[in-house]
């Protein structure tokens, strides 16, 4: 019996609740319901001071300031800051320009579909706005003889089916991404699998190398300190540099005759940038003959990326080289071309005289001397690299290479740590991405993006690609854009952009740059390029990094229906 | 150290260095003067200037040679004929020159002068030149529609030496034709208006054979021989050469020229177009005057020049003088190339004077290459007279498309039919109305009309369907160049039936211009209409819908290669007239092709045209809207753009505009958002940009700037059927959309100059858009004693001349004169289509009697149903404390149809200003209707508001506010 009680209970509360609906205003959210109850008099609901008889309450006259009487029809869109003012002693000002609408929109119940507020300004304007109100209630008065037919079953039976289809498709793109993100994980322990291996490398280089040093340290000293060098033939270098007079001499006539005609070049040059700079000046570019502004184009980029050389240094160089040697200047042919074996170096061969054990000890000695003089610059170092020994030279190489060696190790290094504390967003998703490119045919073009790396605009009809932008950083963007029914589209809300900025400079405007700004979808792809402005682009890409987490349905179209 | 300088003050010479260099490099925009000619570099105008020349040096003692034969004259029918004869040597040898002087029915006189032996054909051409040997007789055929009935009443007194005609309304006008030298003056009441030739500098350059002289020989540096000094400078009379172009001139010189003086006049106003002040200035030099004459030659002038007499793209050969209480005015019939001397003169002392009182002479001297003399003479007294007048002959401005009325969405490019959706979506999401969305020549599959680019406007339709569901329209651009190019099925059809301008070797002519090589469409030719007409059909412009119209550009016609960027004036159209007659009139007759194109898309389907043109003549204002062609984004381009529209106004042809934010550069934000300001107040309201410029959608401009730009957008639309009304008066009765104060107070001296505010119809309001940077408030003028209430907080101006209006950035300085009633539809709309049915606002704005009054006129927008009476035409008053709604209109066929479609639409309110104190606090009418009225507060006038009266706009009714009373409500 109790339990029959309560539920009559419950069943007159909820036909009451129904009761309670189904007078309320035109137009009226259940949410706003309680406010519209009295059937005698209506209180403006911002304006609790004005108070109406009930039967102004969408009587297609706006008394409200906040429009709150008019909640099913068009009467008080006039008040908006976006209308021209007009005169509204209510307002703090004075004047509409300032007032406060109490109402969100015209409620249409989409019974069979998710209701939906609409505009106020839409309610009976002659179009049935279906998107919105698919049970063409906004058209209620049927101006001009419109009659918008209730859509909201098949349309609503529409949207349940692409509403399945985006779901499966967003988790799929769910899984594309945790997919990614394991890929991206694997990436990065690979990058910390190298640093590691890479580190047990370097330590093991460096032993390697400080043993080589000190190797070439001994045998360097050591020869350093012999006194007697073995010295190229005399009568070998003087003719070398016989030969090598002349050859000097046909580069040097070669050189000035080549700079000649470099100068004559340039002034030809400067004469057709000079052309070029008048007809660009002079050109009218309202004629838009394509060739003319091909040509324009292909010239202002050409000034843009004119590469400023140091002409006059290298003119000075030129110069110094190309002037004739003489014993002041260049080299002085006639010391070599005569020089000759010293006899006084044989003077320091006494060694050859000693006992061989002394021999060895006074020669260790002398060259630890010599070496210590010429380390601490009191003798000149006459050890000539020309004429180095070849064990110093193999031990030098030696130590070199492995330096080298140490040096590209520890670059790679920093790299891969450089690259381990880079930003890759959220859960290093976009590690995955590097390398990685997609395009897309736009137009006359196909515009190519390549993950944190560049983008670039490829011309069908030929011609050079152009870099529209170099990957700088990661940013946000707030969006607001349709979404097709396929799922394409940005949607409504902050979305993670990339930003490519210095591209290839434009004419009379600035580097290209472009704002890629990302939406979830399946699979990587470009869905829209726009040139926003003047060479500055905006490529809205889907791709499974940006998903998020999606929850497994559970009421499936609860929501569906009030 | 040598360098003395702080850091600073080398930043500083840095700086100045820097900013000295960026002024000698930043490209200063300018036209390009050396594409286009200066009097001196014209023969025809350089001969007749030094004609002028002499005869002012001769002073009194130059006669002119032209006379009238007193026996060869004869009286008809309101028609004086008779020949004139010019004397052309010392000999006393004289060629005939057949003259008509035409008294009309409407008041208007007509002179017509030509020449015999062209006339008969008795002439020889040069060169075996095929064109027509005649004086260009055609333009009246093009031009004149109607209001050419003669005057049955006129009546002719010959007397010796001169005869006079008296003529017009109550014989008021009277024409007094002088036989030797030849002069008339026109006179009305008694006194001088016009004079005609008063000057002596008629000149008609007669046929005469070449006479090849040997060559005198001249050594450079010499001297030329003093008879060749003296004589007639013959140089420019064979051919001519500009530009690396020659023209072969084959009629040898045929220039007409007449001087016209205004006696008394001291303003003159018209013959656009030129951007320049609405007061027209001298052009014989002198401190701020200009050194060149008015030009008419319509060209597609680059980058063109402000306070200028160089030609622009369009010309209406129609001046209207104006003193106190008096308005003249002529109209220069000929389509060739034309050029305007205009000098002021202290009236000389002449006690004969009849322009008693006043100061001073408007001489003007009017010259054309070729073709008749034919001049119409306008004695008003009125301006409105005049504009009547003129629109008689030439046609009334057509009763636009509704919708072509509101905001236009122009960009050179939208570059995809995506592109262009997502502008439409945007422009609604951001709630900013906007009618029409527009493409230019890149929507084209490479440059190819009725063509779309398959690639980047895959799906037109698609696009048209979006736009249609918000009743949105699309213009697209057809230019008259038809580029030549294997398998273009246009260009096969137009050179197969031979309908393209031919050259003077009578082959197609062929010129550059955007696609490249093309060939011109000569649309004096009928065949040529008639296949022009087949293109446009919905069935063979593919993916285009009963949603889009057109726009012509390039009409003058532009040829990138040409002479003065246009075509050789010895080309040849249909007739085998030569280009150089017709010139002026090209672009008019393409418009007027395109004009009849629309009318036959779709057999059953009547809907008017909309087709911007920028090229037009007098009788353009027929065929749709022009533009004032290829402005910057500056504000001196914003300011010229009001005295621009509003001289072509007058001149008859005032659905105009200029281009929003301006076309060439980037505006500023505070630029565009007082462009957008300004823009509300253009008859023809479209913003649009170069394709080198950044985007500049209203939405992009950010806040505040988009909201300001959204409220004057909102306020065009509030106010249309004001706008409607206005447009629907000049398509009956020639008056301006926006009038000038010498049109609306042709008493007050003080207003004759003004031309930066203006009147909105006959509605009583006066705007005066800010055009400087930086303005915080305008100086306005009020032309008399009346209340000026302000437009959007009611505050009260009143006194005759200059009051400060606050005008920061987003106000614009608009005020209502008392005595008017206007109507408003306040609600807003994603587009006009969608506000066909909302309730309307009625404004009452009582002046210092108590009265008001005003129109409304409403139709489809869209048919000609109007023309059999589907209509509503009211006028409400206000008198006696009784608004009144009456019809005015005349019924048709169709009218009960049309107002059953409309017998809901109510007038949801009335808002009236500056009521009288004692209503204050009343708040019923008689049957219950309330009304809220508002005391008087500080500056602010008292009003009040009647809610929901309960009348309906189709419907005679009428409201007593004499039932004021205070009974309250009972909540």
């Amino acid at each position: 019996m109790r339990r029959i009680e309560a539920l009559l209970l419950l069943t007159t509360l909820f036909s009451s609740a129904s009761a309670a609906e189904s007078p309320r205003p035109r137009g009226v959210g259940p949410e706003f319901a309680k406010l519209y109850k009295s059937q005698d008099t209506f209180t403006c609901i911002l304006h609790p001071s004005i108070t109406i008889p009930f039967s102004r309450v969408n009587d297609d006259y706006c008394d409200c300031p906040d429009g709150s009487d008019e909640p099913g029809t068009s009467a008080c869109t006039y008040l908006s800051p976006l209308s021209p003012p007009q005169p509204l002693p209510e307002s703090p000002s004075g004047s509409s320009l300032d007032t406060t609408l109490a109402l969100p929109g015209f409620y249409c119940k989409n019974k069979g579909h998710v209701p939906k507020y609409i505009h106020h300004s839409y309610v009976n304007d002659g179009v049935c706005d279906y998107d919105l109100c698919c049970d063409g209630s906004d058209e209620w008065a049927g101006v001009g003889g419109i009659k918008c037919a209730d859509k909201c079953a098949g349309i609503g039976k529409e949207y349940r089916k692409l509403e399945e289809e985006r779901y499966k498709r967003a988790m799929e793109a769910g899984r594309r991404r945790d997919e990614l993100v394991v890929e991206a994980r694997r990436l990065r322990e690979e990058v910390k699998a190298n640093i590691g291996a890479l580190e047990v490398e370097i330590r093991e280089l460096d032993t390697r190398r400080e043993d080589l040093e000190k190797k070439y340290m001994e045998i360097d000293r050591r020869e350093r300190g012999r006194v007697v060098k073995s010295k190229g033939k005399g009568s070998r270098t003087t003719v070398l540099a016989g030969l090598a007079r002349q050859r000097v001499e046909d580069l040097r006539n070669a050189l000035v005759g080549v700079a000649e005609k470099r100068d004559g070049l340039k002034g030809r040059v400067k004469e057709l940038e000079a052309i070029l700079a008048t007809f660009k000046e002079e050109y009218n570019p309202n004629f838009n003959d394509e060739g003319v502004k091909r040509a324009v184009k292909a010239w202002e980029d050409y000034a843009a990326n004119k590469v400023e050389t140091d002409d006059d240094a290298e003119d000075r160089e030129i110069e110094e080289i190309t002037q004739p040697d003489s014993e002041t200047e260049g080299i002085n042919w006639a010391e070599w071309e005569t020089e000759e074996g010293s006899d006084v170096d044989a003077i320091y061969k006494f060694e050859a005289y000693l006992p061989a054990s002394l021999r060895e000890w006074i020669h260790n000695k002398m060259a630890d001397f010599r070496a210590m003089l010429v380390e601490n610059g009191i003798l000149a170092d006459n050890s000539n690299p020309d004429n180095e020994p070849k064990v110093v030279t193999d031990a030098r190489n030696a130590f070199q290479a492995s330096t080298n060696d140490l040096n590209a190790k520890r670059t790679s290094l920093e790299d891969l740590q450089n690259d381990l504390s880079k930003d890759y967003g959220v859960d290093d998703i976009f590690r995955a991405m590097k390398g990685k490119c997609v395009e897309t045919d736009s137009g006359e073009y196909t515009y190519e993006l390549c993950w944190l790396d560049r983008t670039m605009q490829k011309s069908k009809k030929g011609g050079g690609h152009t870099n529209m932008g170099n990957f700088v950083r990661f940013d946000k963007l707030e969006v607001d854009e349709e979404v097709g029914a396929d799922g394409r589209g940005l949607g409504q809300g902050e979305r993670i952009t990339l930003m490519y900025e210095n591209g290839q400079h434009c004419w009379n405007g600035p580097n290209r740059q472009t704002t890629v700004v990302l939406g979830c979808a399946e699979k990587d792809e470009i869905w829209k390029v726009q040139e926003q402005e003047k060479c500055m682009y905006r490529m809205d890409v889907g791709t499974p990094v940006v998903c998020g987490k999606v929850t497994p349905k559970q009421e499936g179209q609860a929501k569906d229906e009030l | 150290m040598h360098l003395s300088l702080k850091p600073s003050s080398q930043w500083t010479a840095c700086v100045a260095l820097l900013s000295g260099l960026t002024c000698l490099i930043a490209p200063t925009a300018a036209v390009k003067y050396e594409n286009f000619k200066t009097c001196d570099q014209t023969g025809f105008c350089k001969r007749n200037r030094a004609y002028a020349d002499h005869a002012g040096q001769v002073g009194a003692s130059f006669e002119s040679p032209y006379r009238i034969e007193p026996d060869s004259l004869s009286w008809e029918q309101g028609q004086l004929r008779g020949t004139i004869l010019k004397t052309i040597d010392a000999a006393g040898e004289t060629v005939r020159l057949p003259i008509t002087i035409s008294f009309l029915e409407s008041g208007s006189a007509r002179v017509v002068v030509d020449e015999e032996k062209r006339q008969k054909g008795e002439i020889e051409l040069r060169h075996d030149s095929m064109a027509r040997k005649e004086r260009y007789n055609e333009v009246e055929s093009l031009v004149i529609i109607g209001g050419l009935s003669l005057s049955l009443t006129a009546k002719e007194e010959r007397d010796v030496g001169k005869t006079t005609v008296k003529y017009g309304p109550n014989g008021k006008f009277a024409a007094i034709v002088k036989f030797s030298p030849f002069s008339i003056d026109f006179a009305r009441d008694g006194a001088t208006q016009v004079k005609l030739n008063d000057r002596g500098l008629l000149n008609m350059e007669h046929w005469r054979p070449k006479i090849e002289k040997a060559e005198p020989e001249q050594k450079e540096g010499e001297e030329l021989p003093a008879e060749v000094q003296t004589g007639e400078d013959e140089s420019t009379w064979w051919d001519e050469t500009f530009g690396g172009n020659t023209d072969s001139k084959p009629r040898g010189p045929e220039s007409i020229a007449l001087d016209i003086t205004f006696p008394g006049y001291d303003h003159v106003y018209g013959i656009p177009e030129h951007a320049g002040p609405l007061s027209l200035k001298q052009t014989r030099g002198g401190s701020g005057n200009h050194a060149d004459p008015y030009r008419l030659y319509n060209a597609d002038v680059f980058e063109y020049i402000m306070d200028s007499p160089m030609t622009l793209y369009g010309s209406i050969p129609f001046m209207q003088a104006h003193k106190k209480d008096s308005t003249v005015g002529v109209f220069w019939l000929n389509a060739a190339e034309t050029w305007i001397d205009i000098i002021k003169e202290k009236e000389a002392h002449n006690p004969l004077s009849l322009g008693l009182g006043s100061k001073m002479d408007t001489k003007t001297h009017w010259f054309s290459e070729s073709g008749l003399l034919d001049v119409f003479i306008f004695l008003g007294p009125t301006p409105k007279d005049i504009t009547k007048a003129y629109g008689e002959l030439t046609g009334f401005s057509q009763l636009p498309q509704e919708f072509s009325i509101t905001y236009h969405q122009c960009r050179w490019n939208y570059n995809t039919d995506e592109d262009v959706k997502d502008v439409d979506r945007k422009m609604t999401k951001y709630q900013i109305p906007y009618d029409v969305i527009w493409l230019d020549i890149e929507y084209t599959d490479d440059k190819k009309y009725f063509t779309w680019d398959p690639l980047t406007f895959p799906d037109p339709i698609g696009m048209l369907k979006q736009l249609d569901e918000s009743e949105r329209k699309l213009v697209a651009i057809i230019d008259p160049h038809i580029k030549k190019k294997d398998g273009y099925h246009i260009v096969d059809e137009l050179t197969k039936k031979d309908l393209a301008v031919h050259n003077k070797e009578g082959n197609a002519y062929e010129g550059w211009c955007w696609p490249g090589s093309s060939y011109w469409v000569d649309c004096f030719n009928p065949a040529a209409i008639e296949w022009w007409k087949t293109l446009f059909q919905y069935t063979a412009f593919k993916g285009s819908a009963e949603n889009v119209f057109i726009w012509n550009d390039m009409n003058e016609p532009s040829v990138f290669n040409g002479p003065e960027t246009t075509m050789p004036k010895d080309n040849l159209h249909h007739g085998n007239w030569e280009h150089r007659d017709v010139h002026n009139i090209n672009g008019m007759t393409f418009h007027n092709a395109t004009y009849q194109a629309l009318l036959s898309r779709k057999k059953g389907e009547l809907r008017r045209p909309f087709i911007l043109t920028r090229s037009y003549y007098a009788g353009s204002q027929r065929l749709g809207a022009m533009w004032t062609g290829d402005n910057q984004a500056s504000w001196d381009h914003l300011a010229a753009s009001f005295p621009m529209i509003l001289n072509n106004g007058i001149a008859g042809y005032p659905f105009a505009g200029a281009d929003v934010g301006g076309f060439f550069g980037n505006p500023e934000k505070d630029l565009l958002t007082r462009w957008y300001q300004a823009g509300a107040f253009y008859p023809f309201y479209r913003g649009h940009a170069h394709i080198d410029t950044r985007r500049r959608e209203p939405y992009l401009a950010g806040e505040p700037y988009t909201g300001i730009i959204t409220r004057a957008l909102r306020l065009r639309y509030a106010l249309l059927p004001t706008w409607y009304t206005a447009f629907h008066q000049a398509s009956v009765d020639g008056t301006p959309i926006i009038r000038p104060h010498y049109f609306e107070y042709p008493s007050d001296e003080q207003g004759f100059a003004v031309d930066d505010q203006f009147f909105v119809g006959s509605t009583g309001l006066l705007a005066h858009p800010v055009v400087t940077e930086g303005a915080e408030s305008v100086e306005m003028y009020l032309p008399d004693d009346e209340l000026y209430f302000d437009y959007f907080d009611y505050t009260l101006y009143s006194g005759k001349g200059k009051h400060t209006i606050s005008a920061p950035l987003d106000k614009i300085p608009l005020l209502m004169q008392g005595g008017h009633i206007f109507p408003r539809k306040d609600r807003p709309r994603r587009s006009s289509g969608l506000m066909r049915f909302d309730p309307y606002t009625l404004v009452i704005v009582l002046g210092k009697v108590g009265m008001a009054k005003g129109e409304l006129y409403v139709d489809d927008g869209d048919s000609f149903e109007y023309e059999q009476g589907a209509y509503i035409h009211r006028t409400f008053e206000f008198s006696n404390n009784v608004l009144e709604s009456k019809n005015i209109a005349t019924k048709g066929k169709l009218t009960d149809k049309f107002l059953k479609t409309m017998k809901d639409v109510a007038v949801e309110r009335i808002i009236l200003v500056g009521i009288p104190a004692s209503w204050t606090g009343k708040s019923t009418l008689k049957g219950g209707v309330e009304i809220e009225c508002h005391a008087a507060e500080g500056p602010t006038a008292a009003w009040a508001t009647v809610k929901k009266p309960g009348v309906k706009v189709v419907e005679d009714w009428r409201i007593d506010f004499n039932s004021l009373s205070h009974v309250r409500d009972e909540i």
